[in-house]
């Protein structure tokens, strides 16, 4: 329970004509919980091959594991987090999980990449007209409140200019794919200039009027909804400019784990021929390619970038444990709170910081939270169900397994053997009546038969040998691997199910899932995203649109196990056909709009909009042969605040790109949606981006160079085979 | 008490620079100041203008250690299209001892002008409150200045 003394309950009343006109827009900063310890942050690496198992700091707890140790009430430290609704104050837990999508598996919680000890560690070089200089960016912060389900994360970019005049930075970096932007500050000094929203042209115009008559100023573009654009003007030599951005989004939820996901680098795309849109890779020397191409740094060098990460917890139910892709230092302020940051030395900046907690999930099966805009009275909502705990009274259905595996130069090593491990996983589960295919693609595709062929022995036998010939090389035509998997005749008799097996490092990630929607049909898709830095938001697009679910593979992870517990849920259904009965309630606008089938371990979130009482929604499906219903209860918990109405247009605004790559309404048509939407929300988009300008001081001279932030490939991706040469 | 204060600037807008001439679009920042006789937790005003084109591009923080952060802006300011008004307002959770008292910059609004008109700014403190959030006698003013190359 989170408590809010009674000066601030009090002073909040008294700003509330203040503060009540900014409903939409206005975000209130959370004081951090103290840490227990101070850890130095975390620096750069690019040593992927020394990889050890992490160690998690923590405090008061058994090696391995982090438990609360202390069960006092919480100290009023925190309590600001009730302060104008935006924390789950004395709410049930909500569901933490992708509105949309089932995450089956995340990268396994204990690998890293060992610290180096070389000397100059911190000080990452380019070589600019033969001198070693840094690059701009020298540190990022982050620091995130998790309150419930909902986690609002605060990000600084630091950047200095190291040269001898003046420059533009440049920053592709990755956010999560649900991110809602919201906040944007530009940083000088002691002075802090709020950025404000404009649709992206504008916004574009802006910035580029004001960095040619030399003034300092900021833009930040959306490229992809998990690929994000920086641009500094005007940095003059020694100067340093920050830029702040606030964002929030929902965490994921998986088996009783909420994961709270930090991406730290943009993975490299293969973009076929012709593609209009591409984010390239190419070497940090590449002068030609356009501002949306990844710089990367060699593996022989590193980047002075250091990042430091702290998060704040407060579950609202008792936390149990916790674990972490990276080594962590770990505190309790109670038994449903916990601060954790980055460890000192830990490494992170080519892979992505995963901070998973388990909570008490016993008592709670389904939950409605609801939060009304006062200024509106328009009403907001979501909704979850979660599913049987195990499959033992499920029954099992026979399967039509289709596994697409990714035998491009990206997946070449440790990504290409998870995934054959997790197909001979696959194919030690099939039983007879069973039918199954193998389609390999990199710049063609190829396939294990000429149709799905039955689960016999020496049919099994024959496919273990082909899944072990398999090996990485070439390109990325993931297209030609979508059509050989989805065009050929269902069997109405089984269960359907197209496993992709792949890291997605492709840039044409629209044309894809137009594919995919077009051919989907009656198939499920299951995405397996293979490497430390997948293309989530394809994986988990791809999973949406084919009503299934997707796993991530880190280098650590053993794709046989995965497999093997995925097979076990995919084959025994808990509820299909699903669908609601509102009774009552004016629902509109619901995400998703096709509910998908439920297996164990994955939830059901409904996000929408009403008017009216919410009370007796039932949700509907078939379980076997049979029909079954489950009531939703209703927590009447209406402390959610207004994150639940962002939440909405995010999802929002999620749904209609979706529908622009295969929706017949008009392109145009959905963008000034799209656009209306994230104005009215004040969230970033495709169309919408943020601009500061100073205009109180003109830097003298030119305008200067720009300088693109290079960066590290992911850890486990070979820089050999993934990044263009010039 | 709600002040209210109209300024011109056609004379010192037009003063551009040589560079700045050619250009389509010109940059300027406008220092709003409130001016209280007790401490100020929570102010909000209303910017506009009246004749010329002019977009927000930043609002900063004042002077005051008690708002420490970078003010807040309405969304009317960039929804459907409205560009020309801005309401920006701000509060601070600091002891009463803490606060503003007197005249102060509350916020710098950075400007983006084009067209050949001069613009001509409305300014109007909306409200001013002490800490308990009572309404308090404030006057508002401002003082404008185009980007000078250092």
């Amino acid at each position: 329970m989170i408590t809010i003394s009674p000066k601030w309950v009090y002073r909040f009343a008294a700003f509330t004509l203040v503060a009540g006109l900014f409903a939409g827009c206005a975000q209130y900063s959370i004081p951090d919980a103290e840490p227990v310890q101070e850890p130095e942050p975390a620096t750069d690496s690019n040593q992927g091959a020394d990889q050890r198992l992490e160690e998690i700091t923590v405090t008061g707890s058994r090696e391995g594991t982090w438990r609360p140790a202390n069960r006092s009430s919480m100290p009023g430290g925190a309590s600001m987090a009730g302060f104008a609704g935006e924390s789950a104050e004395g709410a049930a837990l909500p569901y933490a999980g992708d509105e949309e999508i089932w995450v089956i598996q995340k990268h396994a919680a204990t690998s890293a990449v060992a610290p180096t000890d070389d000397p100059g560690t911190g000080a990452m070089v380019a070589t600019v007209d033969s001198k070693e200089v840094p690059l701009p960016l020298q540190h990022t912060g982050v620091n995130a409140q998790i309150n419930g389900y909902i986690s609002t994360v605060s990000v600084r970019q630091e950047f200095t200019n190291p040269f001898d005049s003046k420059i533009e930075a440049v920053y592709l970096f990755p956010l999560p794919e649900k991110a809602a932007v919201s906040e944007f500050l530009m940083i000088i000094g002691e002075r802090k200039i709020r950025g404000i929203l404009r649709e992206k042209e504008e916004a574009e115009a802006i910035y580029e009027a004001a960095r040619s008559q030399g003034y300092r100023a900021s833009l930040m573009v959306q490229h992809r909804p998990n690929i994000f654009e920086q641009k500094v003007a005007n940095i003059e030599p020694g100067k340093s400019i920050d830029v702040d951005i606030k964002y929030f989004h929902t965490l994921k939820y998986n088996d009783g784990w909420y994961s709270f996901v930090f991406p730290t680098v943009v993975g490299p795309r293969y973009n076929p021929p012709g593609h209009s849109d591409p984010i390239q890779a190419v070497p940090r020397q590449d002068t030609t390619s356009q501002d949306t191409a990844v710089r990367y740094l060699r593996p022989d060098e590193r980047s002075g970038h250091d990042i430091r990460i702290d998060v704040s917890i407060s579950a609202g139910v008792e936390i149990e444990e916790l674990r972490s892709t990276h080594k962590i230092v770990a505190n309790q302020a109670d038994e449903q709170s916990a601060s954790v940051q980055l460890a000192a030395g830990s490494t992170i900046s080519n892979r992505d910081f995963v901070l998973d907690f388990r909570v008490a999930g016993e008592t709670m099966k389904s939950d409605l939270l609801t939060y009304v805009d006062p200024e509106t009275q328009q009403g907001y909502f979501t909704m979850m169900l979660y599913p049987p705990e195990v499959t033992d009274n499920l029954e099992r259905r026979n399967m039509e397994m289709v596994f697409v595996i990714d035998s491009s130069g990206s997946m070449s090593g440790t990504p290409m053997a998870q995934a054959k491990d997790a197909m001979l996983a696959a194919l030690d589960h099939l039983q007879e009546g069973d039918t199954f295919q193998i389609i390999r693609f990199s710049d063609n595709a190829s396939q294990f038969g000429q149709a799905p062929v039955p689960a016999t022995r020496q049919n099994i036998k024959r496919a273990q040998r082909y899944v072990a010939n398999l090996s990485g090389g070439g390109g990325t035509q993931m297209i030609e691997g979508v059509k050989a998997a989805l065009d050929f005749p269902h069997d109405p008799a089984r269960l359907r199910f197209v496993s992709f097996l792949t890291d997605g490092y492709i840039g044409n990630e629209a044309q894809i899932l137009g594919e995919v929607q077009k051919r989907i049909g009656a198939s499920r898709i299951f995405s397996f995203g293979v490497g430390s830095s997948v293309n989530r938001y394809l994986m988990e697009r791809m999973a949406k649109i084919g009503r299934g679910a997707v796993a991530y593979l880190g280098p650590q992870d053993s794709g046989y196990e995965i497999m093997d517990g995925f097979f076990n849920r995919i084959s025994h259904p808990a509820l299909t056909d699903v669908r609601i009965d509102w009774h009552g309630m004016a629902v509109s606008d619901v995400y998703p709009s096709v509910l998908p089938d439920v297996f164990v371990g994955r939830p059901i979130v409904v996000t929408g909009k009403y008017l009216g009482h919410a009370s007796d929604i039932r949700v509907l499906g078939r379980q076997g042969n049979n029909d079954h219903s489950v009531v939703i209860e209703n927590s009447n918990d209406t402390s959610s605040a207004p994150q639940l109405a962002k939440t909405w247009a995010r999802m929002r605004i999620a749904d209609l790109a979706d529908r622009k790559t295969w929706s017949a309404v008009p392109y145009d048509e959905i963008g000034e949606e799209i656009k209306a939407t994230a104005l009215r929300y004040q969230l970033m988009s495709d169309y919408t981006s943020f601009v500061a300008v100073d205009t109180s001081e003109r830097t003298e001279g030119e305008y200067g160079t720009t300088v693109h932030q290079a960066v590290p490939v992911p850890d486990g991706v070979r820089y050999e085979t993934t990044v263009e040469k010039n | 008490m709600i002040g209210r204060l109209r300024v011109i600037v056609a004379l010192l807008l037009l003063a551009v620079s040589s560079a700045m001439a050619d250009s389509p679009v010109r940059f300027a920042s406008v220092d709003v100041y409130i001016d209280t006789t007790e401490p100020m937790a929570a102010w909000q005003l209303e910017f506009s203008a009246a004749t010329g084109v002019m977009q927000i591009v930043g609002v900063e923080n004042g002077d005051s250690e008690a708002f420490d952060g970078a003010p807040y802006y309405d969304r009317d300011a960039v929804e459907n299209g409205r560009a020309d008004r801005i309401v920006v307002a701000d509060y601070s959770l600091e002891e009463q001892e803490e606060l503003p008292n007197g005249r102060v910059r509350v916020t710098t609004l950075h400007l983006m002008l084009s067209g050949d008109e001069a613009p001509e700014f409305d300014t109007r403190l909306i409200v001013a409150t002490s800490h308990d959030g009572v309404s308090i006698n404030a006057e508002i003013s401002i003082e404008i200045s185009e980007g000078s190359t250092k």
